[in-house]
């Protein structure tokens, strides 16, 4: 494909990073600050120059304050999709909209009784009617004191306990964005101990914010269950109007996918005969993956190149991580790019602004601008690739635990906590995040995971990881045959055997999109207290091998947060501080469990991981594997100083 | 022969245009990292190694741009060099670090005041020596050997293009050719 955009001269992410190189390294340290007219102030890295920014602060607040704000930013991002999905429940809670309706009874009666909303004897909407109010109190509350809902009600005691002591459990996800603004705000807060608490705190709201777009979602559009489905740029048909739908939020493209089947004999009769062909693209394709088994075109990175195989009609994308380029991209096609959020448009793209209240209405509309646009293409410029992978997504936590009661029905995670303690699985690493076009596309996460499958570590996978992993084949059952060592080999085959997948479990267990990382802290909860533990006690640890957006900061700072040992492969812009370095690795470490490692080598962060791995296998007294000679990190930091605390112990 | 004719020429020059220059100081990380010794940015910056850039983003009058050694055909550090470290070399003027004692006379004399002397390793305060050699401008020669670049480290990191290596028999026949063209323009209808 990138053969065909070079040839039309046709510039992707790729180009436009090079055309970028080099890039700048007061940015790139985090030591360039832009947040008052007086800037922008630069620190020089190596002493020589400035020390100080106008204002008089030094590296370390600028540094911290300017990371304090991407997890800001991330956290919006996360909680304003939520937000979404809670106003779109409780609408339908008043019976506001028609084209919506619970999905999934279950998992709202789990829900309910989770948060303390009565259940007995009450209307369903009623339900959810109290659901979603008790959800949007946690964008309202003041007091100060009273934790958010989600979070006080979705981890373990003892995590729970910690962050509460370190003052760290937020009680409302708006003000805590707020609170992240207004405290980096020029002559705010300027102590790197101080603005960091205050990043952990937001960073949690933003964990609050996934949890209730994640399980509202469950409750709306039903929870995934193990599917099978294709990935990579093959999925596009020659002979169907090729439908993208890229962004994050479900509430639009679940009701693409609902009304596509009507138009079908519209699509005929414009000359497709095999219909409509819904494929997704980033997250957004995510959930349609996890859920239906709709196809996933591509993740982030290459999220152009599906209107370089000149076979597609429409790509329809809402918010998050949509490459502003895509019109530019699309002009040189026949691809109409429409915009359908409020909040995000394009210049160049057509914008269609999807309302709930008239979803299938607008869903068909913006399906026939599809349709009719599928007469401009021109069969000349058709390229297909041929690569198509198959893949079995769709293990949500309650789909793995479905899976494992397979094997013990009353004891479903026994037999995971079975092998864990005996060492044939050593531990569970979550890769979730991005891409990135400083790395090679998905190349850290295969090389990580095939390096940690074979060390027996279970790999569950969201976001754009679960892309790379479906598009490079790790979501079958040969993979597992192929890429695991022994003892990992024979539990997943026990259980997909138990499960009737007719082979094993696949080597990384697609658990959804990015906002879906609660998953994962939903099963690594029910691990901890099933084992009477804290998240930090366990052999599980996090990856964003190839980390890009502001979100990626947020879900890398709450994982730190909760307990778990968290990779990043790009360097975040702190390197600048080495006392902002030391407060999220060294000191995090002490006071929280958790703490982050940044490894831009995928080889030596895998071996990382493992060692971390390793060491809460010890921490619990169970077998650990031999030591082997550890591989020098990449990159050393010299403190200038005694490692800082976050707070005084 | 390429020698010879090497010989007749001017040393090259580091040219900064000033219209153009953001002063993003770019150039001066640039320079610092490529003379790191192996190490990137980042390793540079979390090992805290004191890296001296050897150009020197200057601003004054409202104009803006970088400074670095002019590569003096009689230049008055080779001159004042106790030790001969300080010489005129291939096409530009060394330093050579062995015998360099960093008695800083060159950093005097030089006119643009483009040397510096400070050492790039942290001092103890108990050795003998403070490290500190003589350090300018040295055409990145060892950087771009290592990497087969051909332009400097500094020409490469900067984002406007505001500064290039300049061989000055090129930049002459450009201005001469420049000229000529504007008196044939002025004097194409003029005949004496
Ligand atoms: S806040 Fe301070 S350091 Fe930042 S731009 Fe303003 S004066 Fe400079
Ligand atoms: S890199 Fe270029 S624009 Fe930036 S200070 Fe240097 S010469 Fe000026
Ligand atoms: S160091 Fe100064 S005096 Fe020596 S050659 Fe360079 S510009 Fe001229
Ligand atoms: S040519 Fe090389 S040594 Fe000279 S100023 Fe530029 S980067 Fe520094």
């Amino acid at each position: 494909m990138l053969g065909v955009t070079k040839a039309a001269g046709i510039a992707t992410a790729w180009d436009r990073y090079k055309a970028q190189q080099p890039q700048c390294g007061f940015g790139s340290t985090g030591l360039c600050c832009r947040i008052c007219l007086q800037g922008p102030c630069r620190i020089d890295p190596f002493g020589n120059g400035p020390q100080y920014g106008v204002c008089g602060a030094d590296r370390d607040t600028i540094v911290a304050r300017h990371l304090v704000r991407m997890m800001a930013a991330g956290t919006a991002a996360h909680s304003e999709h939520g937000r979404h999905i809670a106003l779109a429940l409780l609408h339908v809670g008043e019976h506001k909209l028609h084209d919506y309706a619970v999905h999934d009874d279950e998992k709202l009666h789990a829900v309910a009784a989770r948060l303390g909303v009565a259940t007995e004897g009450r209307e369903q909407s009623d339900i959810i009617h109290e659901l979603a109010e008790v959800t949007l109190g946690d964008y309202q509350n003041q007091d100060y004191d009273k934790p958010c809902h989600w979070i006080s009600s979705s981890l373990p005691a003892p995590r729970l306990k910690k962050l509460s002591d370190l003052g760290l459990l937020p009680h409302n996800i708006d003000a805590m964005v707020a609170q992240s603004m207004s405290r980096t705000h020029m002559g705010c807060d300027a102590e790197p101990e101080n603005l960091i608490l205050g990043g952990l705190r937001v960073a949690l709201a933003d964990l609050n914010g996934e949890m209730l777009a994640t399980e509202l979602s469950d409750v709306l559009f039903g929870t995934p269950k193990p599917v099978a489905s294709v990935a990579n740029l093959g999925v596009l048909k020659r002979n169907a109007v090729n439908v993208a739908v890229n962004g994050h939020n479900p509430l639009l493209s679940e009701i693409i996918c609902n009304v596509a089947a009507d138009l079908h004999d519209e699509a005929v009769a414009a000359g497709a005969p095999e219909g409509i062909n819904i494929v997704g693209v980033c997250c957004t394709g995510n959930e349609l993956m996890m859920r239906h088994g709709v196809p996933l075109a591509t993740n982030y990175l290459s999220q152009e190149l599906p209107i370089a195989t000149g076979a597609l009609e429409a790509m329809i994308v809402d918010v998050q991580c949509v490459m502003p380029s895509l019109p530019r991209i699309a002009a040189c096609f026949h691809t109409k790019i429409i915009t359908t959020d409020n909040q995000n448009k394009i210049t160049g793209a057509t914008h269609i602004e999807f309302e709930e209240e008239r979803a299938s209405e607008i869903a068909r509309q913006i399906l026939r601008v599809a349709i009719d646009n599928f007469k401009r293409r021109d069969p000349k410029r058709i390229d297909i690739p041929d690569e198509k992978q198959e893949a079995i997504v769709g293990f949500s936590t309650e789909g793995i635990v479905a899976a494992l009661a397979t094997v013990d029905a009353a004891d479903p995670l026994k037999p995971m906590v079975d092998n864990i303690v005996s060492g044939a699985i050593q531990g569970v690493v979550l890769f979730a995040g991005c891409n990135n076009a400083k790395i090679q596309q998905d190349h850290n996460y295969l090389t990580m995971a095939k390096s940690l499958a074979k060390r027996n570590v279970l790999v569950v996978a969201t976001g754009c990881a679960s892309g790379a992993f479906a598009k490079g084949g790790m979501m079958t059952s040969a993979a597992t045959d192929q890429y695991c060592g022994e003892g990992l080999r024979g539990v997943l085959t026990a259980i997909g055997e138990a499960a009737g997948l007719g082979g094993p479990l696949p080597p990384v267990l697609h658990m959804g999109a990015c906002v879906d990382n609660s998953r994962a802290v939903a099963l690594v909860t029910a691990l901890a207290n099933k084992l009477g533990v804290d998240i930090s006690d366990l052999p599980v640890v996090a990856s964003a091998p190839e980390a890009m957006s502001e979100k990626a900061m947020a879900i890398g700072t709450w994982s730190v947060a909760i307990g778990l040992p968290t990779h990043l492969g790009t360097v975040p812009p702190v390197v600048g501080s080495d006392v902002v370095t030391g407060l999220i690795t060294d000191a995090a470490k002490a006071q929280l469990g958790g703490y982050f490692i940044v490894e831009p080598d995928p080889e030596k962060a895998a071996d990382s991981l493992f060692d971390a791995i390793q060491e809460r296998r010890a921490g619990l007294g169970l077998s650990t594997a031999p030591r082997r000679p550890a591989l020098s990190p990449t990159y050393r930091f010299a403190p200038s100083r005694p490692a800082p605390a976050l707070l005084p112990s | 022969m390429a020698a010879e004719s090497q010989a007749r020429r001017e040393n090259v020059i580091i040219y900064a245009d000033p219209d153009r220059c953001m002063g993003c100081h770019s150039c001066e990380i640039a320079c610092a990292v490529s003379h790191a010794e192996g190490h990137d940015l980042f390793s540079a910056v979390a090992a805290r190694l004191p890296l001296q850039p050897r150009n020197h983003v200057v601003s004054v009058d409202g104009v803006t741009m970088p400074l670095q050694c002019r590569q003096c055909e009689d230049a008055p550090c080779t001159a004042v060099c106790p030790t001969g470290a300080c010489r005129q070399t291939d096409g530009m003027v060394e330093i050579i670090g062995q015998h360099c004692i960093g008695c800083k006379l060159c950093a005097m004399v030089c006119p643009f005041g483009v040397i510096t002397v400070k050492a790039e390793v942290a001092a103890d305060g108990t050795a003998l020596t403070n490290h500190g050699i003589a350090k300018k401008c040295d055409l990145c020669t060892d950087w771009r050997a290592e990497t087969g670049a051909e332009e400097t480290a500094c020409v490469q990191s900067c984002p406007t293009k505001a500064i290039q290596l300049v061989d000055l028999d090129e930049y002459r026949k450009a201005l001469r050719e420049a000229r000529a063209r504007e008196l044939v323009e002025a004097t194409r209808h003029i005949r004496l």
